[in-house]
């Protein structure tokens, strides 16, 4: 029964890639920038659910939305102050706006960490956990409580979203801005408040994906360090910029991680991602499913 | 032959306040006794040669790296382990670092060739990051975590103090002829327009793979001294925070300008040590000030300096953003 139990733990945790994945992958297809600040989204809603839980001792039902709403809050105020320039034509770097994007979200995810490093200190706090109950026994296979109401919720998140997307006046719009950003200005779609409405989106997702983990996570100021570079395998797996090319890597890669840490070594888990990632971006940087890289 | 040209003398104008910032550094051991302060300059000049290093790829090649850290601890773990196996002595190792380290880069360079921007940086991150977890879970052969004891060079912390800036001296004086001749040429060439470069002959093949091997180089050869001098190496040194700081150092400085990267670091570093009697809030402070910077004052501190002392109407901003 290893392997069931190994299968539904990859599954588990590759929903939770894919809450933040997407946001990454809206990102790049809106803006063609790796958001290197993508897990520190992550960490701010890990505490925001977790502070907001312990201090204030609200359930955590109601700290939920609270860390989805200070990770759209957020990504809203990042993209305004920082990502802006790439677009409007601000910023000094010619040529080099790819840099400027890679050189602003590196400073801005060490300034995150060692500010909450201060502000509220490197012990880990443990998150509460939704359900309290330890052990649901499922057929063969046990999980946790939480982990399981968890992984039902980012289900149904990543669902919404992809309706959103898909479906939306906004959505479209947005779909619309990644493939041809100026065809759709031309358009006349408004295409600086779709790279707002993405970032902020991308922020409240993976926000909840830190606040959904907390528990099993506990929140420190680096906590989303490895999430951010797991999303990074996965946007490059699934084709940057395709949202449902990430939702399908990031289960591959949950499940990929999950019998690779058993049958090839635990002690390099963390690395088969990370060769994965130079794989694909070496020998077919479209990805997995083959969307080819649109001209703009 | 050519030195009145414009860029030849942004180049002299650098060359020569990065000369007065390093004499300055040589008769700062005359006031500064105190072996602590002193310790703080050796280390700031170790990353001044990773901001250099890393100012040599970005700056002037346009191929954005978040590997210098990385193969800092390249440099520092091959003369260590090397004197841990073999008992080899920084004569050998600290040229085996340079060697290795030169080697990976030239690999990675040659491997990373057609990548750009954020593929680049992942790519340069991945690298960095796998090195790093391989280093500190080969416990078996690095000891991991633990971090090996290198033994050191000199006996006297002044000695380690004339050498480094011996060393970093050697770098930038070099660095001087080399973006003066064609090669510094081709490599603003390919960093303001690839395909441009290309059609006029430039070997991009050739001289993108030669930047990144010598950056990698200089950046073994910084780790290797480095490691010689704290005596210890562990995997902390290829930390992406180090990276951070080296990117925060050449952007706060200037970059793509040859005096911002060794002002920078000596700049930053030297501050962080101030502000850790502050409740160590450097990271913080420098991260912010990479942020402005980047947003606001892309040619860093030494731009703003010459925009406020240097010739009206030509501020050095303009003269690189204007392509």
């Amino acid at each position: 029964m290893l392997t069931l139990d190994l299968l539904i733990n990859g599954l588990v945790i590759g929903v939770f890639y894919a809450l933040m994945a997407i946001g990454l992958s809206l990102i790049f297809g809106i803006l063609k920038v790796v958001n290197f600040a993508h897990g520190e989204f992550y960490m701010v809603g890990a505490y925001a659910y977790t502070l907001s839980a312990l201090s204030l001792g609200i359930s955590p039902w109601l700290s939920l939305p609270f860390a989805l709403l200070v990770g759209l809050l957020l990504g809203l105020v990042v993209e305004r102050l920082l990502m802006r320039p790439l677009y409007s034509g601000y910023t000094s770097w010619g040529v080099m706006r790819d840099e400027y994007a890679v050189i602003v979200t590196f400073a801005l995810s060490i300034f995150l960490i060692n500010i909450v490093d201060k502000v509220v200190g490197p012990y880990a706090y443990k998150g509460p956990a939704l359900i309290n109950i330890s052990r649901i026994t499922i057929g063969p296979v046990a999980i946790s409580g939480h982990r399981l109401v968890a992984a039902l919720l980012a289900v149904a998140i990543i669902v919404v979203v992809a309706l959103i997307i898909r479906y939306t006046f906004w959505g479209r719009q947005i779909q619309a801005v990644s493939q041809n950003r100026l065809g759709a200005s031309l358009a006349g779609i408004d295409t600086a408040k779709a790279s707002a409405i993405v970032f902020s989106l991308a922020g409240g997702l993976a926000a909840v994906s830190g606040a959904l983990l907390a528990n099993i996570f506990n929140p420190t100021p680096d906590v989303g360090v490895f999430p951010a570079i797991k999303s990074y395998v996965i946007v490059v797996l699934g084709g940057m910029g395709s949202v449902p090319g990430s939702i399908i890597a990031s289960i591959i890669l949950g499940v990929l991680e999950s019998f690779g840490g058993v049958y090839i070594s635990y002690q390099y888990r963390d690395t088969f991602g990370l060769f994965i990632l130079v794989l694909f971006l070496l020998f077919r940087p479209q990805g997995l499913f083959g969307e080819k890289a649109r001209e703009v | 032959m050519a030195s009145a040209h414009p860029i030849n003398r942004k180049l002299q104008t650098e060359f020569a306040a990065s000369l007065v910032l390093l004499a300055f550094v040589g008769v700062l051991p005359a006031f500064v006794t105190n072996a602590y302060w002193q310790g703080v300059v050796v280390v700031s000049m170790y990353f001044a040669m990773l901001a250099v290093a890393w100012n040599i790829l970005a700056g002037y090649t346009g191929q954005f790296s978040l590997a210098p850290a990385a193969f800092g601890m390249i440099g520092a773990y091959t003369t260590g382990l090397l004197s841990y196996y073999y008992g080899l002595t920084a004569i050998v190792g600290v040229p085996a670092a340079i060697v290795v380290a030169g080697v990976i880069g030239l690999v990675l360079g040659r491997i990373v060739l057609r990548l750009r921007g954020p593929y680049l940086a992942l790519t340069t991150l991945s690298f960095a990051e796998i090195m790093r977890l391989v280093i500190s879970n080969s416990i078996d052969f690095t000891r991991g975590d633990l971090g090996l004891n290198v033994p050191g060079i000199f006996d006297s912390r002044l000695a380690y103090y004339y050498m480094m800036l011996a060393v970093l001296l050697a770098i930038q004086v070099g660095l001087f002829y080399l973006l003066r001749s064609r090669a510094g040429l081709y490599l603003r060439a390919i960093r303001d327009d690839e395909i441009a470069a290309a059609s006029r002959g430039v070997l991009i093949v050739y001289w993108k793979t030669f930047a990144f091997t010598l950056s990698a180089a200089i950046c073994g050869l910084a780790g290797a001294l480095y490691g010689h001098f704290a005596q210890f190496v562990s995997p902390e040194l290829g930390l992406l925070s180090q990276t951070g700081v080296v990117i925060s150092m050449v952007v706060i400085g200037g970059l793509g300008t040859m005096v911002g990267p060794i002002g920078g670091a000596l700049l930053v570093y030297v501050l962080s040590e101030f502000l850790r009697d502050f409740g160590n809030y450097q990271l913080v402070v420098f991260a912010f000030l990479v942020i402005i910077f980047a947003r606001f004052f892309r040619e860093g501190l030494w731009g703003l300096l010459l925009a406020a002392f240097g010739r009206p109407g030509r501020p050095a901003a303009a003269a690189t953003a204007a392509e």
